[in-house]
């Protein structure tokens, strides 16, 4: 904890498996105290780079500090990580205090400070009456959060979960949650998180770090990457339902989609014959049909009890989802006009790239 | 009256037909597996039983002697020599045979290039029949014509052709070596299993928390492959126990008969001396001494509590 700003910072780190390039350069800091969440499809790399900052795996080129301190080929336990792993990864063999007191016993501390230790521990994770079972005898819950207590013993610098919920079931899901951000709140460490699941990285992540394809497409504050992403990727990946990317072609001022003619507002169009439109399902309005409109029809709807989706169809056969919060009921085959405030359209150019205001 | 009294009672007779009906059928499925062990284990094993309370000799009338056979045993310095020298033998050949297939095992657990082909290697004389390898051996322990015989002369350790065979150390010592090279991959396929059955997130928990290789060794490899030692150990102890072929073909015997296992021993009384009711009532001594042992190792390594 030498350096207090930086709590860890990627430099073009790249990893090859035999010939095959998996992580192409990525950079990345880290402030101290920092939640970060690593998002992205299956398989762009969130949990090759997790385990490369754990030091599971070897890092082919560039270089990881933890703490101002240069870890690249540090073994990963004088790293000042603790991991958390989706299978929980929990010794079978050992009672749960045992678990708990493993690493400090590798490390020879004494026994009644292993003690002491594994008692902090259970307390904050309220394990204190599973001490002395085995991890067999535990619901999942329970195995996560004994998981989570190994961790905690280590004292860590950063933790590091990749995807540590998803052997869960929905409500516990959320209860997990939870208890993450309370620990992150009470700890105050660095903490590293891989999911796949959106409402976990929105609601937990300080900083949010999209993944494609061994590339970070942008970090930001899950307000930043909803709001202002940086290209169609990030638009289409956060977010559920997804954002509508509407493919237009340039006429003079304006755009056209699918023979609708919409403004551009405050976006400059110069250098572009076509671009993208950005719009999230629940900035769409379904209005009374008038010039700047999309022009729709109904394809099918859903009601979900407070809220419903309305899935459209262009008449180049683009679809549309629109959220709607009130207003009348549509049939399949209904013909629609949708708007929307014009603060709220994203613009991208055809290869993906936003165009900014 | 008749009909009010029938209907319960074929209530209650329907769900027991259909119980006893699956009954049935459970016992037609293991009814052919039953019929093997029965067949080819518990009635030989009676037979034996029965024999050993006799004295039987081939050609003859058998004639009851109680438990003779068994008590005769008590004061027969050749069996409990014979037995001695089985347990010398096992020891030592499952201490061999385990300090290097777990070596192996652990090599080959890797992803590495040509591991399929090590495996393999490694295997090969296990498909031999032991038979067959104490006669291939015996070839290449040959005074004149053997390998070993030249290699030794060559690295100048023996200055003249040396007869392997003629003494019980060396002897032993080939022997020893057969069995490793014969058995060898057999334990270590059994160990790579059981090997590879350790989750990998469990090792790099373990990496994680300082543990180094030794250490993730002892303290998580070993615990977590009780079972499959269990059954390594058993196996390899069993077939120690039972060892005969590599004596016969290969010493007959040994120098001055101090390599007669217990089955060599059995198999001189039965089929040499034609004391078969002897040789019957030491065979239920033994299959006693390998329950015995089983049973303990299975203790040892408290299979069966686990998670
Ligand atoms: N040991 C390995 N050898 C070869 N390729 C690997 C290895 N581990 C991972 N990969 C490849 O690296 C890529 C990234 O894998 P990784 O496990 O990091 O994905 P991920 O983003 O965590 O995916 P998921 O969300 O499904 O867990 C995948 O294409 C995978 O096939
Ligand atoms: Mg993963």
């Amino acid at each position: 904890m030498s350096d207090a700003k930086c709590g860890m910072r990627l430099q073009n780190v790249r990893k090859d498996f035999g010939k095959v390039p998996i992580i192409h350069g990525v950079d990345l800091e880290i402030s101290e105290g920092d939640f970060v969440v690593f998002v992205g499809p299956s398989g762009c790399g969130k949990s090759t780079l997790l385990r490369m900052i754990a030091g599971l795996e070897e890092v082919t080129d560039g270089s990881i500090e933890i703490g101002g301190r240069e870890v690249t080929d540090l073994d990963p336990s004088l790293r000042g990580i603790a991991m958390v792993f989706q299978s929980y990864a929990l010794y079978p063999h050992m009672s749960v205090r045992d678990n708990l007191g493993f690493g400090l016993s590798m490390a020879n501390v004494p026994k009644d400070e292993i003690a002491r230790h594994v008692a902090e521990a259970a307390r904050i994770l309220k394990l204190d009456a599973l001490l002395d079972r085995r991890p067999g005898q535990l619901s999942g819950g329970q195995r996560q959060r004994v998981a989570i207590g190994r961790a905690i013993v280590r004292k860590p610098e950063v933790f590091l979960f990749d995807e540590p919920l998803s052997n869960l079931d929905a409500e516990l899901r959320v209860s997990m949650r939870i208890e993450i951000a309370r620990l992150h709140k009470e700890l105050g460490n660095t903490m590293i998180y891989v999911t796949h699941d959106q409402t976990e990285a929105m609601t937990l992540a300080d900083k949010i770090v999209v993944l494609r394809e061994g590339r970070i497409e942008q970090v930001g504050s899950p307000r930043e990457v909803y709001e202002n992403p940086d290209n169609t990727f990030v638009a289409g990946f956060i977010g559920s339902p997804r954002m509508n990317l509407l493919n237009g072609t340039i006429a003079g001022k304006t755009i056209d989609i699918a023979g609708s003619t919409i403004l551009a507002h405050a976006h400059s169009l110069e250098g572009h014959s076509a671009v993208i439109v950005g719009l999230r399902p629940e900035h769409l309005e379904v209005v009374t049909a008038e010039p700047c409109t999309l022009a729709a029809t109904v394809d099918f709807s859903e009601y979900l009890g407070g809220i419903g989706y309305l899935y459209c169809q262009l008449a180049d056969g683009q679809t549309v989802t629109v959220e709607q919060r009130e207003g009348e009921d549509y049939k399949a085959g209904d013909r629609i006009s949708l708007s929307w405030r014009p603060e709220k359209l994203r613009l991208f150019s055809a290869d993906g790239a936003r165009i900014r205001p | 009256m008749t009909i009010t009294t029938a209907s319960p009672l074929a209530s209650i007779a329907r769900p027991r037909r259909r119980a006893s009906m699956r009954q049935w059928t459970g016992i037609l499925y293991v009814a052919p597996a039953m019929a093997l062990v029965i067949v080819f284990f518990v009635v030989p094993l009676i037979f034996t039983v029965w024999m050993s309370l006799h004295n039987w000799p081939l050609i003859g009338q058998p004639s009851w002697i109680g438990l003779g056979n068994y008590t005769r045993m008590f004061s027969d310095a050749r069996f409990f020599s014979a037995l001695g020298f089985t347990a010398y033998y096992t020891v030592i050949a499952t201490i061999a045979i385990f300090a290097l297939a777990f070596p192996l095992a652990l090599f080959v657990e890797r992803q590495r290039t040509g591991v399929g082909f090590y495996r393999t290697v490694f295997f090969m004389p296990v498909v031999v029949g032991l038979a067959t390898a104490s006669l291939l051996w015996v070839w290449l322990a040959n005074v004149d014509a053997g390998v070993f015989s030249s290699i030794l002369r060559w690295f100048g350790i023996t200055g003249r052709a040396a007869n392997i065979l003629a003494t019980f150390d060396s002897a032993f010592a080939l022997i020893i070596v057969m069995v490793v090279w014969k058995i060898v991959g057999f334990t270590m396929i059994i160990l790579l299993t059981g090997l590879q059955a350790i989750p990998a997130d469990l090792t790099e928990a373990a990496r994680i928390d300082g543990a180094n290789a030794w250490q993730r060794f002892t303290k998580l490899t070993l615990p977590l492959m009780r079972r499959t030692l269990a059954l390594a150990f058993i196996l390899s102890i069993t077939g120690s126990v039972l060892a005969f072929d590599q004596f016969y073909i290969m010493t007959s015997g040994g120098p001055q008969n101090r390599m007669i296992s217990v089955v060599y021993y059995i198999f001189n009384q039965s089929f040499v001396s034609f004391q078969l009711g002897y040789g019957s009532a030491l065979s239920i001594a033994l299959l006693g001494i390998l329950v015995t042992l089983s049973v303990v190792q299975l203790r040892l390594l408290r299979v069966g509590d686990e998670r």
